[in-house]
């Protein structure tokens, strides 16, 4: 473009800056988070009083915090471990369930013709299309109008239904630029369709299970609006717990947890992305 | 990548090990008001009876009602407000847990008797009541004392205060300004209070709960709040004060029930009557700054909450407070009203 | 165990068990609870939660203006929030749109690693927690806030700006949240863009912003509406940003719907809000199906 757009020079130039702010825009909100998870203040975050690691340490159950304002109800550690293994129990169960469904269907789709394949398409499009208030709730009415106890049960055959979906398209985009040759091949030279698959397709695709998978998981921890609609007795996750601390106030615990999740989830898009850019 | 994946597993069977091993020992399930009840207290009981202990919270009556009915039948015990305790009596969803039998009742004021369904104690035991006022910032308002100062706060600095986002809390003071009762089953009274909410919206920043760290740092300067707040403003009395209003107030008071599906309605009793032990209730009335229903406790509190106005107001004051009542269908009124006031 | 089945019949054997999954389970954990609610939304609420099974149409009733059921007092105070829903998910649209849009030229401009890793930048905000990322933006907009704060030490005001707790706020959180849905369609469009048009356009003589406005946008616009639409539609169910950004006084439908569930105990109204809210998503996804396929015909 620069090639052919000459008089476009200053242009480009604008909006090189442009760009700076945009990933402004993206990434300030959250350096603020982590600048203010250091912040000794208790009282008042943008005002910096002073270096400290106590936020942390409260969440370890390392410092307890004496002074501090509002110290009365702090989180106890073992309460924030056990969200957090909620949490972490639901998205691997979830995240499993759904790349299987997910990449199962993939394979029926780009695999073999059949007439309800263009109503299959459109389904499994619904479940991302649907706002989560409208199959969060739905999903609490069907749950329970048949009497199904709300609990971690719910949460991971909620999170499966619409997992399914997002898994189903990274392994499809997989599954279409792949070429079909090495499995005819394997047919024609006498191998099953089980023995295929497992030696010739999966392979092929494993960056886009893998991928996929990474993307469940990461939606699923992060979940907040369905899983507030289906969790029951004891299964609190890690995003409704936040959410109830945010409810009763901004307090500097909540920012280090944050940072922490942060980092977490950012380590995993990064591996999950870098899966998915692999060239086959 | 098959290795994670093993990895992985090994880890999730783990977590689900734990889980199983957690629910080997006695347990209690207690679902409760976020930040209502003294964490100590807890571990104590957990200690002493070497029971496990879980605490859910909740932030309104009907999302716990909701929750309760949609099956979350895990739960022991459960902290409803005096009309919802009504309510879910009426429901069928509590079971008798008899607290007037047990040991320390002679100390439960028979003032808190307030819930019409159980007049005698049979199901529920009295936790704490307290009156809803204003949390304000001295350093932007030195002083304040009725609802008029603090809407007319509002109008000269608008954005400044907030409400709570609860619609019988917020008509009902509504309704005191107009000399009505705050369980008015009148359409027209209601539309008043409505009215007159709707007039200080501009200068309303918001309705909400997350009202003390808004006011201690001064990004709002007097909120509608619960009398909980006097433990940030014994904390910090330099900088937060509250008051009753002296229009009148609502008042609230929680009963701590048993819920008919209780998995461990003994460890549930075990856990009502060591509430009931005034050295336990006074720990805990100095954490909540609610108003105290166990008589034997009070002389056990320190002196600056025994006599503070807001927790433990005199007659007169008292007087001028009101408890909300179970409307049934007439809550309608209240619902369509709160939605005009949300829409405009 | 295949012994004298055709390699067809096997064939139709795997498909059947590949799709066996998902039938099952969209089938009884979307479909069957989608045609629940459609049911719900038709009965009477039960006084403490729960419905009664009557027939009640009065909760569209409602929902058109008819509060009290009687169909003689007219005051359609929740269509006046379904639109004010409808145009704030329609601001955050524009906003994020304006936003994108150089962006994705930007980014298009770059040569491989460095576009690479930028577009790895750009998705990445998107997998940090909704609730951080609103948080964050409850402490940039407060008076005390950050935002307030740089501007009052640059002296460009003398009182904080009242930022939070309004539409704005909202809008902006949204945008926020949103932006990698508008970013990657348009980018994935401009990407794709035919430079030589734009140089043809050039040669003959027409100014950049006729260049632009002929040219460049038209060759644009399936991105443009793909990026509005995966917006719109998440935005105009959301409820957490209202509640947090707009302090529960900007309403949304979403607001109404958790408030019908969880605080007025009106489900059958809250089935009904939904199912509004999921018959503007059907309404316009057929619309853009219908556009597309009309655009590629065209192409033929």
């Amino acid at each position: 473009m620069r090639k052919f757009l000459p008089s476009f020079k200053l242009l480009s130039g604008l909006l090189n800056v442009y760009g700076l702010v945009f990933l402004t825009f993206l990434y300030m909100p959250l350096g603020l988070i982590v600048l203010y998870s250091f912040n000794a203040n208790p009282i008042n975050m943008a005002v910096w009083t002073g270096f400290t690691f106590d936020w942390y340490a409260t969440i370890f159950g390392g410092a307890a915090v004496e002074t501090t304002f509002d110290a009365a109800f702090t989180e106890s550690p073992e309460r924030i471990f056990e969200v957090v293994k909620n949490s972490f129990l639901v998205a691997f169960t979830a995240a499993s369930i759904a790349t299987i469904v997910g990449t199962a269907t993939a394979i029926a789709i780009a695999r073999y013709n059949f007439i309800t394949k263009r109503f299959y398409q459109a389904l499994l499009l619904l479940p991302m299309l649907i706002p989560d208030i409208v199959l969060g709730i739905s999903l609490l009415i069907f749950f329970v109008g048949i009497g199904f106890e709300l609990g971690l049960m719910t949460i991971i055959v909620g999170h499966v239904t619409f997992l399914s979906s997002y898994v189903f398209v990274v392994v499809s985009a997989r599954l279409a630029g792949m070429d079909t040759t090495l499995e005819q091949a394997s047919a024609d030279l006498g191998a099953g369709p089980v023995t295929t698959f497992r030696r010739v397709t999966l392979p092929q695709i494993m960056p886009g299970v893998v991928g996929g998978f990474l993307l469940a998981f990461i939606i699923s921890l992060d979940d907040v609006v369905i899983t507030y609609f289906i969790a029951g007795v004891g299964s609190q996750t890690l995003p409704l717990f936040i959410l109830a601390m945010m409810r009763r106030g901004i307090r500097p615990q909540i920012t280090a947890l944050a940072v922490l999740i942060l980092l977490f989830s950012f380590v995993v898009a990064t591996v999950g992305l870098l899966l998915r850019n692999r060239k086959p | 990548m098959k290795r994670t994946i093993t990895r992985l597993a090994g880890v999730a069977s783990v977590l689900l090990m734990t889980t199983q091993l957690a629910s080997a020992e006695g347990n209690l399930s207690l679902y409760n008001w976020g930040d209502y009840i003294n964490p100590e207290l807890i571990d104590a009981f957990s200690k002493e009876y070497s029971v496990d202990v879980t605490l859910d919270t909740y932030s309104t009556n009907e999302e716990m009602l909701a929750r309760i009915q949609a099956g979350a039948s895990g739960y022991d015990l459960v902290w409803p407000s005096v009309h919802m305790h009504d309510i879910m009596q009426k429901l069928d969803l509590l079971q008798p847990a008899h607290p007037n039998e047990m040991k320390g009742w002679e100390n439960i004021d028979k003032g808190a008797m307030r819930s019409h369904e159980d007049p005698n104690g049979d199901y529920c035991l009295p936790y704490a009541w307290g009156a809803v006022g204003i949390l304000y910032n001295k350093e932007q308002i030195p002083e304040l004392t009725s609802w008029k100062e603090f809407f007319e706060y509002g109008k000269e600095h608008p954005g400044k205060i907030t409400m709570l986002d609860d619609l019988r809390e917020t008509l009902g003071v509504g309704l005191i300004m107009n000399g009505a009762s705050v369980n008015s089953r009148d359409p027209a009274e209601v539309e008043k209070a409505e009215a007159y909410i709707l007039e200080q919206k501009p200068n309303i920043a918001a309705f909400r709960y997350d009202v003390i760290p808004l006011v201690t740092s001064g990004d709002i300067a007097a909120g509608h709040y619960y009398v909980g707040g006097v433990l940030n403003v014994l904390q910090n009395p330099d900088l937060l004060g509250f008051v009753i209003p002296e229009e009148g107030a609502t008042m609230y008071q929680e009963d701590v029930c048993l819920l008919k599906t209780a998995p461990n309605p003994d460890n549930a009793k075990l856990f009502m009557e060591f509430l009931m032990r005034p050295e336990n209730a006074a720990k805990n009335s100095e954490r909540l700054t609610n108003g105290v229903v166990n008589t034997a406790a009070v002389d056990l509190l320190p002196e600056e909450l025994k006599s503070n106005p807001s927790i433990n107001p005199s007659p007169e004051v008292r007087a001028k407070l009101q408890i909300f009542e179970d409307l049934g269908k007439d809550l309608r009124i209240y619902t369509r009203a709160w939605d005009r006031i949300k829409a405009n | 165990m295949a012994f004298g089945k055709t390699a067809d019949s096997r064939r139709r054997q795997g498909l059947v068990l590949l799709l066996s999954p998902v039938t099952l389970l969209l089938g009884v954990f979307f479909l069957i609870p989608l045609g629940i609610m459609i049911v719900y939304s038709f009965l009477e609420p039960g006084l403490y939660g729960g419905v009664e099974w009557n027939w009640y149409p009065y909760n569209y009733g409602r929902i058109i203006g008819w509060p009290l059921n009687d169909y003689e007092t007219f005051e359609p105070i929740y269509l006046s929030i379904f639109l004010g829903s409808v145009k704030i998910a329609l601001l955050t649209v524009l906003v994020s749109l304006l936003i994108c849009y150089p962006a994705a030229f930007w980014v298009s401009r770059m040569s491989e690693p460095r576009k690479s890793f930028v577009l790895f930048l750009i998705t990445l905000p998107f997998f940090a927690n909704l609730l951080v990322r609103i948080y964050a933006w409850l402490l940039l907009l407060r008076p005390s806030g950050f935002i307030n704060m740089a501007l009052e030490s640059l002296g460009l005001i003398a009182q904080p700006l009242d930022m939070l707790f309004s539409s704005f706020a909202v809008i902006v959180g949204m945008v926020y949240i949103f932006t990698p849905f508008m970013f990657l369609p348009i980018y994935a469009n401009v990407e794709k863009l035919d430079f030589s048009l734009v140089r043809a356009s050039q040669d003959l003589g027409a100014p950049p912003v006729q260049t632009f406005l002929r040219v460049i946008l038209p060759l644009t616009v399936p991105g443009i509406a793909g990026g509005s639409i995966i917006v719109f539609i998440p935005a105009l169910g959301n409820f957490i940003v209202p509640a947090f950004l707009g302090g529960s006084k900007v309403q949304m439908t979403g607001n109404l719907i958790e408030r019908s569930f969880l605080q007025s105990r009106d489900w059958p109204f809250g089935a009904a809000l939904s199912l509004l809210i999921m018959g503007s998503v059907v309404i316009i996804v057929m619309f853009q199906v219908i556009r597309s396929t009309r655009q590629n015909r065209g192409a033929a």
